[in-house]
């Protein structure tokens, strides 16, 4: 009961791992520049929140000691100021002198003065409803107090001390106190202000350093994810290429083993004396020429793709007519095609500039193209060429476009970005046996990519492939009218 | 013997009476200036902006200034302030409206004060800066200075209806000299 569970369990968890070692190895691919951009990433993310948190930190700060610290400040100058007032006042008592008693009463003055401005600069700075009502209260008090210490004054200055203080007693004393309970209810409310924006600035403070480390948490994790990634796609990468490179030898000491065992064969044959008559030996002599060719073109497509690997310079590249490249193409390919019973239909469109290129890669391009749409067209003996102009990429560079198109195996999807790898083969072309090196797509993107084109492909399983070669036009013959229908001379060939 | 001693009683009252009667001999009447003795200024009488009085004519002053009336008719007690012995405002003061010498004024205080008939002696100011902080603060106080040297704390009240501008004003002082 539990062992086909167990397989579907083991096939789901084998497709996540094929998944995710397609995501590491992507990564991989731009692993250097992600790892650097990623780290900066965060880098600069931590910085960015760090710079927030540090501002927003400050700005409660400044906040704090503008509005509570010089509100208490305020506050207790105005204390001071209003107990001065008071306190001039009543040093006025203490003498007869009457110049003496003048200086006292204008300190008293310059202090009620100071109060009173005091008053109205909090006055105005208050907003809450509290601060407005208790602003207004201190106001009204002090307006109270002021006529009786004025009164005082002059009855001091009269000389009526007696009646100075019992004014003081009766009506200054109880005015005063009443401002005095005003000043420490406003001391009170910024005090309770300041305990406010204290304990705000902790929380900020708080918050901030908790969500610094869960930033500086979670950038360690992303970047030791990165890290682990990015070791892991290298190791990957370096079994994927002992693997490809196992397959290659492989696969070339197969595709050499063969026709070697037919040429050991045949010499076998003809030395022991079974090979009897001319047409006989005329036969084993046609074997041995075709085994002879199969692996001197292995051998050629072998080194053509390592001398590819920096042949830039040595391409010529001049303007060429398509139609000479297809007449050449069909040319190189004839043999084979009529080999294998294909037949090739051929599109050119009428019109079409010279493009730019090397003609004999170029042809060696499109002959690999051919050469696997012969290899893979399975029961299916078509093969489509078709020469065509299109807006490039970028829209305002016309292109000429040489598409191979065949209606045989198709290609998976999740391989269509492999098959272009050196030494790739697909394991259902494996499976088939159907011989190669897995050198032709890889040597033809080069050869494009190389003259300034490219090659792509669009496939489908079972339905068939077109592989298209991009060249670009010539210079000065670009096309004005790339979209305009076109005449179209179209042949067939078996 | 009686006879000698009943003379030189009426030669020592002969000899007070001259000597009681010099200064006022000596002193010009009340209102007339003192230009013929150089430059001049206005001697202007202040009170407090509270204070209800606008004016008064010489007698009245010389009656307040002599603490006869202790009361303004806002019934606020009166507060004399004075300048210091010897300031050319004083003695403006004592030669227009006291027509008193210092010793004079200085008994005649006393003696008020001795008898309650005078509540409150004159408080006495060493600057015109004084009386006129004195005369602002104290809602009851008079006192005096030069015209140039009033301002918006005080108010200046008519002499014999005219104003200190006016040019039959009779309270002038001497311009201080020059620095």
């Amino acid at each position: 009961m539990g062992t086909p569970q167990k397989l579907e369990v083991g096939r789901r968890s084998g497709r996540v791992a094929s998944l995710f070692d397609r995501i590491v190895s992507a990564l991989s691919r731009h692993n250097v520049t992600l790892s650097l951009a990623l780290v900066l990433c965060m880098v600069g993310l931590v910085g960015l929140f760090v710079i927030r948190d540090l501002q927003t930190a400050n700005a409660e700060a400044e906040n704090m000691y503008l509005v509570s610290v010089q509100g208490l400040r305020r506050i207790g100058e105005l204390q001071y100021d209003a107990q001065e007032t008071r306190r001039a006042t009543l040093y006025a008592l203490t003498t007869n002198d009457s110049n003496l008693q003048l200086e006292y009463a204008d300190q008293s003055r310059d202090a009620d003065r100071r109060v009173t401005d005091g008053i109205t600069e909090y006055r105005q700075q208050a907003k809450q409803p509290v601060e407005v009502e208790l602003a207004n209260r201190l106001n009204r008090d002090w307006a109270n107090y002021l006529p009786v210490r004025d009164e005082v004054l002059a009855l001091i200055l009269e000389g009526s001390t007696a009646e100075a203080v019992h004014l003081d007693l009766s009506g200054g004393v109880p005015s005063f106190e009443r401002v005095r309970q005003d000043l420490n209810e406003v001391k009170r409310l910024y005090e309770d202000e300041a305990s406010q924006r204290v304990t705000n600035v902790e929380a900020t403070s708080h918050r901030s350093a908790l969500r610094l480390i869960g930033i500086l948490g979670f950038a360690f994790l992303l970047s030791s994810a990165a890290v682990w990634a990015i070791q892991r796609s290298r190791m990957l990468g370096a079994i994927q290429l002992a693997r490809t490179q196992m397959e290659f030898v492989a696969s070339v000491s197969h595709e050499l083993r063969t026709p070697l065992a037919v040429l050991s064969s045949a010499a076998d044959n003809i030395t022991d004396g079974v090979v009897e008559g001319k047409e006989e030996l005329r036969r084993y002599g046609r074997v041995i020429q075709n085994q002879s060719r199969q692996m001197k073109g292995l051998v050629d497509e072998i080194l053509l793709f390592a001398s590819t690997e920096d042949r830039k310079d040595r391409y010529v590249l001049r303007p060429l007519e398509v139609s000479l490249i297809l007449e050449v193409l069909i040319g190189s390919t004839r043999e084979l095609i009529q080999g294998a019973g294909f037949a090739i239909e051929s599109r050119l469109e009428s019109d079409l500039p010279p493009v730019m290129g090397d003609l004999a890669a170029i042809s060696q391009c499109l002959q690999n193209l051919v050469g696997n749409a012969v290899k893979y067209s399975g029961n299916s003996r078509w093969i489509g060429l078709r020469a065509y102009a299109a807006a490039g990429e970028r829209g305002d560079r016309t292109e000429v476009r040489i598409a191979v198109s065949d209606r045989g195996l198709g290609i998976d999807r999740s391989e269509v970005d492999s098959i272009f790898d050196p030494f790739y083969r697909s394991q259902q072309v494996s499976a088939l046996q159907i011989h190669g090196t897995g050198l032709g797509l890889a040597l033809a993107r080069r050869i494009a990519e190389t003259m300034g084109g490219k090659l792509t492909v669009t496939s489908e399983l079972s339905v068939g492939s077109t592989f298209t070669l991009h060249l670009p036009i010539a210079e000065g013959e670009r096309l004005t009218m790339p979209g305009t229908p076109s005449q179209t001379a179209s042949s067939a060939t078996s | 013997m009686g006879r000698l001693v009943s003379f030189l009683m009426v030669l020592l009252a002969v000899a007070g009476l001259l000597l009681a009667g010099r200064p006022q001999a000596s002193s010009p009447s009340a209102g007339q200036t003192n230009s013929s003795q150089g430059p001049s200024e206005p001697l202007a009488i202040v009170v407090n902006h509270a204070n209800p009085i606008n004016g008064l004519s010489m007698a009245e002053l010389r009656r307040v200034f002599l603490g006869e009336r202790s009361h303004w008719p806002n019934d606020r007690r009166i507060t004399i302030v004075m300048r210091e012995p010897g300031e050319p405002e004083r003695k403006t003061m004592l030669r227009d409206v006291y027509q008193m010498d210092e010793s004079q004024l200085k008994n005649h205080f006393l003696h008020g004060l001795f008898t309650g008939e005078i509540l409150v002696s004159p408080k006495i100011l060493s600057s015109a800066v004084g009386v006129r902080k004195f005369v602002f603060n104290v809602p009851g106080a008079i006192g005096y200075m030069r015209l140039s040297d009033v301002d918006g704390t005080v108010k200046v009240i008519r002499v014999d209806e005219m104003v200190p501008e006016d040019k039959k004003y009779k309270l002038h002082v001497e311009t201080r000299p020059a620095i």
